[in-house]
């Protein structure tokens, strides 16, 4: 054993031996795949049909509780219809009163504006009927979800065993993709609205569910032992003293569950079969009119600006208005509607921005018309330089006609010696971790992602996992990869692991970048943050609209959105963890003579660590969320498995493709939070 | 249970109350429990050996009627916990406590309840006053859970509002109250429902010094004509002398002392004890009924007049007016002054006591 002794003090950290072992696997893979292909590529053999046995033993199970389900789909659909018919048939003047009303009463003239102008401004759109059916649809989920969400939240609270499963279930629905819901509901409840209604349902309680419990369980304990000594039955500690007292967290709450509920209405569009305003995107956007689809999506936001803000305000400590001005408010309207009953033009009848969509349909294809070659260049060389690359490797991507040569075995060769020269010069600084590191992303670089030896993947990951957290945690990330791998969707798995692992590291980059200019200016914060307020309350699916319009289908379009969206946490939990270094921290530094860029790196960045590791978690669960709606515009991988689930409603792909979804997101979620509490630890926090 | 009626019989008796956290504490100390079993110090290390915390070992000691009886200790010595087995916030692991001889670690959930809207109330350090209720709200909120009408109660809750001061501000918010006022809220629901055992947990902990002595001075005025039966939890000795009838020095979990005031300043049992006292003003808190000797014959009756519960300063003021006044001299020894031996005196105990 002695001769292993230098090389034992050498890796003398779990990060070196960890980044040893990986390398060393690597070039093993390397040079024995011409020798071993099923060192590569998962052997097919080693698959079992996981889909097809959860499609035949769910359709026994669904076709057994189907009468039930259709039942309850019976008597949700009456409530629709309920809700809808008072929407649409109660005169528009009359919504728009009772709205702003209800923004007065919350927060006064702001509000009420908001929600007068937010209104005014739909119906002058002309999807006032449509977005009403949509309201209708969000207007008998939210109830359903906040219900459950409570029971949930309640449940969890009392009974300690109960609440470990809650946790792990909802940890887990935050995972599962949006469209994967879709799938088994559409077979239960037929094709129909009904489906978006519970989906949204299921989907917008998990917020509830965890703001209730994290309500309940922040009442201080001297206001509980109150309730206790006051002689309080338990029914009447919780409801009289603990609900309550827990109400602000409860209210924000409320306001993610309209959010969520909203989002899942309008991707549950793609369904079909109602007449709301995500169907209209998507008909639009189907059929090229993007001036339409555009008028469609900004309606969208608009509404969802409006429903964020006015019920943000519950949670927030609030002035109390007058309620008589909300009386006021909608008796006018009342009368309003009944004496100009004659005058008023109906709903259906307006839309004063059809022009407006011509016109902008008309710009968007002057503007690619004449800059089309420049559009062009800019998503090429992405695709070709980077994305490419990425995805399939140098040694194939770099061809003729993308790069001008062709990539030769000697190139290969020379990257690799310069990567083994770059990370003997970093061991030799004494970084030995950071130069085989180096040399694994070279590696990568080099053979593409999706042609990366699942060995060679498996012992990453579990690297990662046992340094992030220990052997546990590389035992589960493992396991569940593997699964991935039986399941036969590796390929696909891949596929998705390559478009988001490129979008969230172009997050990370820029994100992290603005982050860091929003910490040290608070006049590019002032412009950021109303940027990322925004990009946050837009539901996923209108994201696609603009990148549809600039850049056709296709990856780079979906690369795009995804970045849009998955952005923001990085940029907003960057600029918190820098900015929020303690004051006597920064003070000590100042004192030392240090200068503002010296304190950003060796004060703030520091202790900033974890908070940026937790927004970087949320940004890979963001890309992963708009991957599979990205599918919509063309990416190959698992969210399109799924879509392809959805429209064929093949209920074990779609379980199948969702759960190896959630299994990416799981992992990387694991590990990273692994690491930010790794870093957490080290600074006492 | 028999009642033990008398003017002595304990409002509480705690006996031989164990506190242990942990998986399967109760097995553990009810097995080294046994008759004729180890001492308490030798029960709790064989607990610790096991991966448990004796919170609270073996607590013995009964409150009068109308006492005021302070637990001191400093932060976990496990007063709080042992406030917290008394009135079964907590369920204690073994032992048991008398509350005019019912022992209520044995009463049913449905009597504590009971015993709760009846019997005891509570004050909390944090106040733990509830957000979205009212001032009168708040102090009504133990009498609704008794289920007695609106008007009734609200009827009663004004009473001890007015009682703690707070008159006039009975429908503001907590939030909109300054911290002494949100405790006046706690004192008053505490006693809304007009108990017979009252305990307060570190009640002025969380408040500022002036606004301290200021809240020490109103509750002893309460304590004057309620008379009730008190258990107090301080970490300040300062305030436990001042405030009780007797006070009991916890440290890691256990009573080492339980004693008057005077007591646990003149004799203190060891040095974790003596260490509390040492940088008290002996002369504000010890009477002169600790100090004094047997008569031996007649004694000498002329000079001032002394009490037996008087404090040494007040004794020693009144014994330096027997002196005659004297000349105080500038640096070349000119007389400038006059000094009263009784105004040096009074000033020195000023001095100690701030």
């Amino acid at each position: 054993m002695s001769g292993l002794s230098p090389l034992k003090s050498a890796l003398d950290s779990k990060g070196k031996q960890a980044a040893a072992l990986v390398v060393f696997v690597g070039m093993a893979c390397l040079l024995a795949a011409p020798y071993a292909p099923w060192l590569v590529a998962w052997p097919s053999v080693l698959t079992v049909p996981m889909s097809d046995w959860i499609s035949q033993g769910l359709g026994a199970f669904f076709e057994a509780i189907k009468p039930a389900m259709r039942w309850v789909s019976w008597v949700l659909g009456f409530g629709m219809a309920a809700a809808n018919w008072l929407l649409v048939s109660t005169p528009w003047v009359v919504v728009v009163g009772v709205t702003t009303a209800i923004g007065w009463y919350l927060g006064g003239w702001t509000m009420a504006s908001l929600g007068f102008f937010g209104l005014m401004f739909v119906l002058a759109s002309g999807y006032w009927v449509e977005s009403m059916n949509t309201l209708a649809l969000v207007f008998v989920s939210v109830p359903l979800a906040l219900l459950l969400g409570t029971g949930i939240g309640i449940l969890a609270y009392e009974i300690r065993r109960v609440k470990k499963i809650v946790e792990a279930v909802l940890d887990l629905m935050q995972t599962i993709p949006t469209f994967a819901y879709l799938t088994p509901l559409l077979l239960l409840f037929g094709f129909g609205p009904v489906v978006g209604l519970i989906a949204s349902a299921i989907y917008a309680a998990p917020p509830m569910a965890r703001n209730v419990l994290l309500g309940l369980e922040r009442v201080e304990s001297d206001i509980k032992e109150a309730a206790v000594m006051s002689g309080g039955t338990r029914a009447q500690q919780l409801f009289l003293v603990e609900l309550p007292s827990a109400m602000t967290q409860i209210m924000v709450g409320v306001n993610q569950s309209l959010m969520a509920a909203l989002s899942m209405v309008i991707i549950a569009a793609v369904i079909g079969g109602f007449n709301d305003i995500g169907w209209e995107v998507l008909l639009t956007m189907r059929k090229a009119q993007f001036g339409q689809s555009f008028l469609a999506g900004l309606v969208i936001v608009v509404f969802a600006i409006v429903i964020d803000r006015m019920s943000g305000a519950l949670a927030k400590e609030r002035r109390r208005h007058n309620t008589r001005v909300v009386w006021w408010i909608i008796v006018a309207s009342l009368v309003a509607a009944v004496v100009l009953d004659d005058l008023l033009p109906a709903a259906d009848t307006l839309g004063y921005f059809g022009a407006v969509a011509d016109s902008v349909d008309r710009s968007v294809g002057d503007f690619t018309r004449t800059y089309g070659s420049g559009l062009d260049a800019l998503k090429n060389s992405a695709m070709f330089y980077v994305l490419l690359p990425l995805r399939i490797g140098l040694d194939d991507a770099v061809l003729p006609f993308t790069w001008g040569f062709q990539w030769t075995a000697a190139m290969s060769a020379w990257v690799y010696a310069t990567g083994v020269i770059l990370a003997a010069v970093l061991a030799w600084q004494g970084r030995l971790t950071l130069g085989l590191c180096l040399l694994v992303l070279i590696g990568v670089i080099e053979t593409g992602v999706t042609q990366l030896p699942w060995i060679f993947v498996l012992v990453g990951v579990g690297a990662l996992g046992w340094v992030s957290s220990g052997w546990r945690l590389s035992v589960l990330c493992v396991g569940l990869l593997g699964l991935i791998m039986v399941s036969g969707l590796w390929d696909r798995a891949l596929l998705s692991l390559y478009l988001s692992g490129a979008a969230v590291f172009t997050c990370a980059v820029l994100g992290g970048a603005l982050g860091l200019w929003a910490a040290v200016s608070t006049t590019a914060w002032a412009v950021i943050r109303p940027v990322c307020d925004m990009l946050q309350t837009i539901p996923l699916f209108v994201f696609l609209i603009p990148m549809l319009m600039f850049f056709q289908i296709g990856e780079f379009s979906a690369f795009l959105a995804i970045i849009a969206y998955a952005i923001v946490p990085m940029i907003r939990y960057t600029r918190h963890g820098l900015v929020t270094t303690p004051d006597d921290m920064i003070e000590a530094a100042v004192s030392s003579g240090a200068t503002n860029w010296q304190i950003m790196r060796e004060v703030r960045a520091p202790y900033a660590a974890p908070t940026i590791l937790l927004g970087l978690n949320q940004t890979i669960l963001y890309a992963f969320a708009m991957l599979v709606i990205a599918a919509l515009i063309g990416t190959t991988g698992l969210g399109q498995s799924i879509y392809i689930a959805l429209g064929r409603a093949d209920v074990g792909l779609g379980i199948t493709a969702g759960a190896a979804m959630a299994i990416l997101a799981l992992v990387a979620d694991r590990l990273v939070q692994g690491f930010a509490e790794e870093r957490r630890n080290a600074l006492g926090l | 249970m028999a009642r033990t009626d008398g003017p002595d019989a304990p409002a509480i008796a705690v006996d031989g109350l164990w506190q242990v956290f942990g998986d399967g504490a109760r097995p553990a100390l009810s097995g080294l429990l046994k008759p004729g079993a180890a001492t308490t110090d030798g029960v709790a290390r064989r607990l610790k050996e096991q991966g448990l915390i004796p919170a609270v070992q073996d607590a013995s000691f009964t409150v009068k009627e109308g006492e005021l009886f302070v637990i001191m200790g400093l932060s976990g010595s496990g007063k709080s916990t042992l406030i917290r087995c008394m009135s079964r916030l907590v369920e204690p692991t073994s032992g048991s406590v008398l509350m005019a001889g019912e022992d209520i670690l044995a009463a049913s959930k449905r009597r504590m309840i009971e015993l709760r809207r009846e019997k005891l109330g509570m004050v909390f350090q944090h106040f733990g006053l509830f957000p979205h209720m009212s001032v009168i709200d708040n102090v009504a909120f133990p009498i609704k859970m008794k289920g007695v009408a609106l008007k009734e109660r609200r009827a009663r809750a004004m009473e001890v509002i007015e009682l703690v001061g707070l008159g006039g501000r009975e429908d503001a918010y907590p939030r909109e109250l300054s911290g002494g006022q949100r405790q006046r809220v706690g004192i008053a629901r505490s006693l809304a429902v007009n108990p017979d055992v009252w305990f307060l947990d570190e009640p002025f902990s969380a408040l500022d010094p002036l606004i301290r002595r200021q809240l020490q001075d109103e509750f002893l005025n309460i304590q004057a004509t309620l008379r009730k039966s008190i258990v107090f939890i301080t970490h300040d000795i300062g305030e436990a002398l001042k405030l009780a009838d007797r006070i009991a020095i916890m440290r890691d979990g256990v009573i080492v002392q339980i004693g008057t005031p005077s007591e646990i300043v003149l004799n203190p049992v060891d040095d974790y004890v003596r260490e509390f006292s040492r940088d008290i003003p002996k002369g504000r808190h010890m009477t002169l009924e600790a100090l004094m000797e047997p008569v031996n014959g007649a004694p000498h009756s002329g000079g001032p007049e002394l009490r037996t519960a008087m404090t040494l300063d007040d004794a020693l003021s009144a014994c330096a007016l027997t002196f005659e006044p004297m000349a105080v001299r500038d640096g070349e020894g000119k007389v400038v002054g006059l000094l009263r031996p009784e105004a040096l005196a009074r000033a020195v105990g000023e001095a100690q006591s701030t």
